[in-house]
Formats: C-alpha cells, sequence, structure tokens
C-alpha cells in the first residue's frame, strides 16, 4: 500500500472539454480510506488510504463502444462503478449527458460478471423487475409485454420461465444484458460481461453483443482483460496503467471496420499492429505487477 | 470410508427395526427390575398410549384431559406466542441487518437475554400479567424471537451485493429494495431462523406449563403427581411426534425457497 499526493483540483490533459462528449470524467481519483481504528484515534493519525485511481481523465462520445483494458487490480471495476454512481470519486467529477454524476440511475445499465440475475425470479421476472422499477409509467401488462420484447432480443423467448438455476452461464448473461436493455439506457456499462464463461460461450455472447449493439446502438463501456474482445468490439480501446495509483496510459481509436470479423481482425495490419502494441503494454505492466516486491 | 448410499426402503426398514429393537430392550429391562421397581415395559406403554389414541379429545375436569385436548392447549399457547415473535423479529431482524444505528442499539438485548433460559421471565410475566394463559404465551414470545431475530439480520447482512447494485442501478427506492430485493433474498435464513425458533418454542413450552396448570407440560407433571410413569411416556411419545410434525412443516416450507443457483 502506498500513499500518493493526490491533486486537488482536476486537471484535464487537453486543458478542454470534449463538446461532444457523451461521458466526460474529469480528473478523477478514487482513495479508499479505512476506518480510523482506536489506535489511529488516540495518535492522531490518520490511516493511510488506498489511492486506486490518479487523475484520470476520459471523454466518450454517444453511442462509441470503449473498452477499457488493463492488467489486473488496475482499477478498471472501481472506474466502472464511479461511472455507474454506485461510488463516489474522491477527487474530480464525471459527467453524464452534461449532468454530474451524483448517483446510479435508470440512464445507465450495468452487466455484471457474475450475472447478479435473483434467483427467487424467472429469467422474465428478472427482466420484468427492471422494467417495473425504472419505467414507473407503465402498466403491469406493458411491462411484461417490454420484459418478453428484451428477451425475445437475446433469443431467449422459449426460456423466459426458467429460474436462473436452470439457465447454462450464457444464457444467464443472456437475460442480465437484456435487463439492462430493457430500460432503454443510453450508456451501458458492462464489467468483464463475459469473464466467467467458457471460451466457446464467450465467443458466441461477443457476437451476439456485436449484433445487438449493430441494432441498440447505444454508448457502451466495457471492461475486459482479453484483448481480443476489446479489438472485435470497440471503436476505442482505453489504456490503463497498474494500479496502485492506476491511469489512463493511452487512448487508442480502432479503425472504423464495421461490421466486424475475427478472421478480419486477424489480418487486418492496422489491428495487427494495436494487437502488438496492447500486447507489449499489457505484458510489461503484469509483469511490474508480479515482479513487484 | 463412508459406505455407499442406501436405497430408501431399506433405510426405512432399518429404521423400524432400530425402534423395534429398542422397544424390545426397554421391554427386557423393565421385566427384569432392572429400572426400579414398577418400571412401565414398551408393552405396558403401548397399550396405554393407544388407550389415550382411542378417545384423545375429553374433558373431565380440569385434573383430566385427553391427550389431543391437552395437545391443542399447548398447540395454541405456542402459535399465537410464536407467530407474535415472528411479526416482531422479522421486521426487526431486517431493521438490524440493513443499519449499523439499529445493530448497535440492539446488540446488547440480545447478547445479554439470548443465554438465558426463557423461563426465568415467568415470574416477571405472572406479576405483570396476573394471567396464566398470557404468561405461558409471553414466555413462548421470548424464547421464539431470538433465533428468527439473528437469523434474519444475519441474511441481510450475508446477502449478494449484486442484487443491491443492481436495484440501485435502476432507480429503485430504499422500500423498494427492501420489500422486493432483501426480503426475498433473506426468506431461506428466515425460515431457518423460524424452524429454530419453533424448536425451541416447542422446547420451552412443556417446562413453562409444568408450572402453569394446563396443556401436555402440566399432563406430566400431574400424571408425576399421580406416580404414573405409563402416562408420562405417553406425553414424552406425544410430545415428539407433534415436535416432528412442526419441524417438517418447516422442512417443507425451506425446500419452497431453496433457490441457490
Amino acid at each position: 500500500m502506498t500513499s500518493l499526493a493526490v491533486p486537488t483540483t482536476p486537471t484535464h490533459p487537453l486543458g478542454q472539454r470534449w463538446p461532444d462528449a457523451q461521458v466526460s470524467v474529469e480528473g478523477v481519483s478514487k482513495v479508499f480510506s479505512p476506518e480510523p481504528g482506536l489506535f489511529d484515534f488516540l495518535t492522531h493519525r490518520r490511516p493511510t488510504g488506498y489511492v486506486a485511481l490518479q487523475d484520470v481523465s476520459l471523454s466518450i462520445e454517444k453511442n462509441t463502444f470503449v473498452s477499457i483494458i488493463g492488467p489486473s487490480g488496475c482499477g478498471k471495476s472501481t472506474l466502472l462503478n464511479l461511472l455507474a454512481g454506485l461510488d463516489r470519486p474522491s477527487v474530480g467529477q464525471i459527467l453524464v449527458d452534461g449532468q454530474r454524476v451524483r448517483g446510479p440511475g435508470p440512464d445507465r445499465g450495468i452487466i455484471f460478471q457474475n450475472y447478479a440475475l435473483m434467483p427467487w425470479l424467472t429469467a422474465l421476472g428478472n427482466v420484468e423487475y427492471a422494467v417495473q422499477t425504472a419505467c414507473s409509467g407503465l402498466s403491469g401488462g406493458q411491462a411484461k409485454e417490454r420484459a418478453r420484447e428484451y428477451l425475445a432480443l437475446v433469443g431467449l423467448e422459449r426460456a423466459m420461465h426458467r429460474f436462473p438455476k436452470q439457465l447454462s452461464g450464457g444464457m444467464k448473461q443472456r437475460v442480465a444484458i437484456a435487463r439492462a436493455l430493457s430500460i432503454s439506457p443510453s450508456i451501458l456499462l458492462m464489467d468483464e460481461p463475459f469473464g466467467a464463461l467458457d471460451a466457446l460461450t464467450r465467443s458466441y455472447l461477443q457476437e451476439e453483443v456485436l449484433r445487438i449493439w449493430e441494432d441498440h446502438r447505444v454508448t457502451v463501456v466495457l471492461i475486459t482483460h482479453s484483448i481480443e474482445e476489446a479489438l472485435l468490439l470497440s471503436d476505442q480501446i482505453v489504456l490503463m496503467s497498474r494500479g496502485p495509483a492506476a491511469t489512463i496510459a493511452d487512448v487508442i481509436n480502432l479503425p472504423s471496420l464495421r461490421p466486424r470479423q475475427r478472421s478480419v481482425i486477424d489480418q487486418h495490419p492496422e489491428f495487427l499492429a494495436i494487437k502488438l502494441r496492447l500486447e507489449e503494454h499489457l505484458l510489461k505492466e503484469t509483469r511490474a505487477v508480479e515482479e513487484r516486491t | 470410508m463412508f459406505e455407499s448410499r442406501i436405497s430408501r426402503p431399506l433405510a426405512i426398514t432399518v429404521s423400524c427395526l432400530s425402534v423395534l429393537v429398542a422397544l424390545l430392550v426397554w421391554q427386557i429391562l423393565a421385566t427384569q427390575g432392572l429400572l426400579g421397581q414398577n418400571f412401565p415395559g414398551s408393552f405396558k406403554t403401548l397399550k396405554e398410549l393407544a388407550w389415550w389414541l382411542s378417545d384423545p379429545f375429553f374433558y373431565n375436569g380440569p385434573n383430566d384431559l385427553g391427550i389431543g385436548t391437552n395437545l391443542l392447549i399447548s398447540l395454541r399457547r405456542v402459535l399465537i406466542g410464536y407467530c407474535l415473535a415472528v411479526l416482531v423479529a422479522v421486521p426487526l431482524g431486517l431493521f438490524v441487518g440493513i443499519s449499523q444505528i439499529a445493530q448497535s442499539s440492539v446488540n446488547p438485548f440480545v447478547q445479554l437475554l439470548k443465554p438465558v433460559s426463557p423461563l426465568a421471565w415467568l415470574p416477571i410475566g405472572l406479576f405483570v400479567f396476573r394471567d396464566s394463559e398470557i404468561t405461558g404465551i409471553f414466555v413462548i414470545f421470548i424464547s421464539s424471537i431470538w433465533p428468527t431475530l439473528i437469523n434474519t439480520a444475519f441474511g441481510v447482512t450475508s446477502i449478494n451485493q449484486d442484487f443491491l447494485k443492481v436495484s440501485r442501478s435502476l432507480g429503485a427506492s430504499q422500500f423498494r429494495t427492501v420489500v422486493k430485493v432483501v426480503l426475498p433474498a433473506v426468506m431461506p435464513n428466515i425460515l431457518a431462523g423460524m424452524r429454530i425458533s419453533m424448536g425451541t418454542a416447542w422446547l420451552v413450552i412443556v417446562a413453562a406449563e409444568m408450572l402453569l396448570g394446563s396443556g401436555i407440560g402440566y399432563f406430566i407433571w400431574n400424571e408425576w403427581n399421580n406416580l404414573s410413569l405409563p402416562n408420562i411416556f405417553v406425553a414424552i411419545i406425544v410430545i415428539g411426534f407433534a415436535g416432528l410434525v412442526l419441524d417438517q412443516i418447516f422442512g417443507l416450507l425451506q425446500r419452497r425457497f431453496d433457490y441457490q443457483d
């Protein structure tokens, strides 16, 4: 655990705000401070905090697919939690559609690695709960209809009356995707959504996400540690340095090649160059993390 | 190390045989006079049991009630006291699990009062209520409240945080989250607590009724004064069966709400 000085005023790398940015992260730092114990209290010591993120600035344009990639423990999930409003930055601010993020809201849908489906509700029930909660104007019937619609979108109309324990991992994550999309968010936040799936299911779901995203354009922020995944899905890759005090090392714009195929990524020279660059960076950072004593 | 699983019919046969052997050993020990003079054997006890069960619901005055009538008196007290306890314990447990302040304010009482035998409250109840019936219900209430309260609160603190994150991110109100997410999520814990509470209540009622003057516990006390050991064994068997049925009801409920994925 290291303690680093945290700047008190947000700094912007380009000195200006992107005018058409939907999401702008402005000089955000996050420090996790432990509760002061009795000893700290008696000695007037303030416990040393853990600096997870330091001076992160980022701008995301509307309807782009952005992947955030970095070595493990680099604060990717912390950043996502801040975007979701589930946690607050220690320094700096996050704006979504020009509004400062003060808490979670139905304009941002979240997909978790472990699906977070409620086991006492069926697939339909899970999506319905989201619709009923976020869209209070709908009647019960309308909410159910909408939930059905989104389950059909992810190809689960025939499994909608099953409980989560009766669904495979891939199906569960599809229900979670349906749930996140059913409230019509303008931003979809995905926290390593395919991390718990086997390789084949993962590939299938990545293509599904691409297909759905082509039809339902929203801004997506995807946390991942898979280079292939980032290359296949994103318009922009945000590369993070290792923690503690992780920050953004680089932002890479990918060629706007859509719809994108796996085979193309393996051959396209630009993609190959980016892939090498990502691999080099991640390997370097991971080595530094693993060899730290 | 462990033998392989046995089939269900075999399991039932073994259980029946085990009971038969125990009855036989009991009979032999009793007829040999190894348990003291006039100790009833299993045959005599079973005969008495059959007699009591042939006409379970009679009323020949306060000291001569059918075993079923006594059982119903006890069950009624237990159910009233128990239901009141659950009505208090579940909301309080949710509150304690959610709020640190509630936890800090309730914790001293739980820690201090939980280890106390509920029977210690009997004189207090008699003094305050001046009524043996209400005092019985009160003692059951006190004995039932802790396991349900503690299990509910524990369930809330161990709830999957992702469920709460999902609910918050959808913009659900606190109240909606508690009713629609927290309550169903802790249902297995609540039922486990209620099952333990019911077991405790059923243990306590017998002892309480020996001092209160009616019900199945008083029946035992009465038969001790009559020095009728077979009838005491009859009561033990009936109490055991009633407890078994109550416990199995919760077993079924728990299976219904066991939704681990």
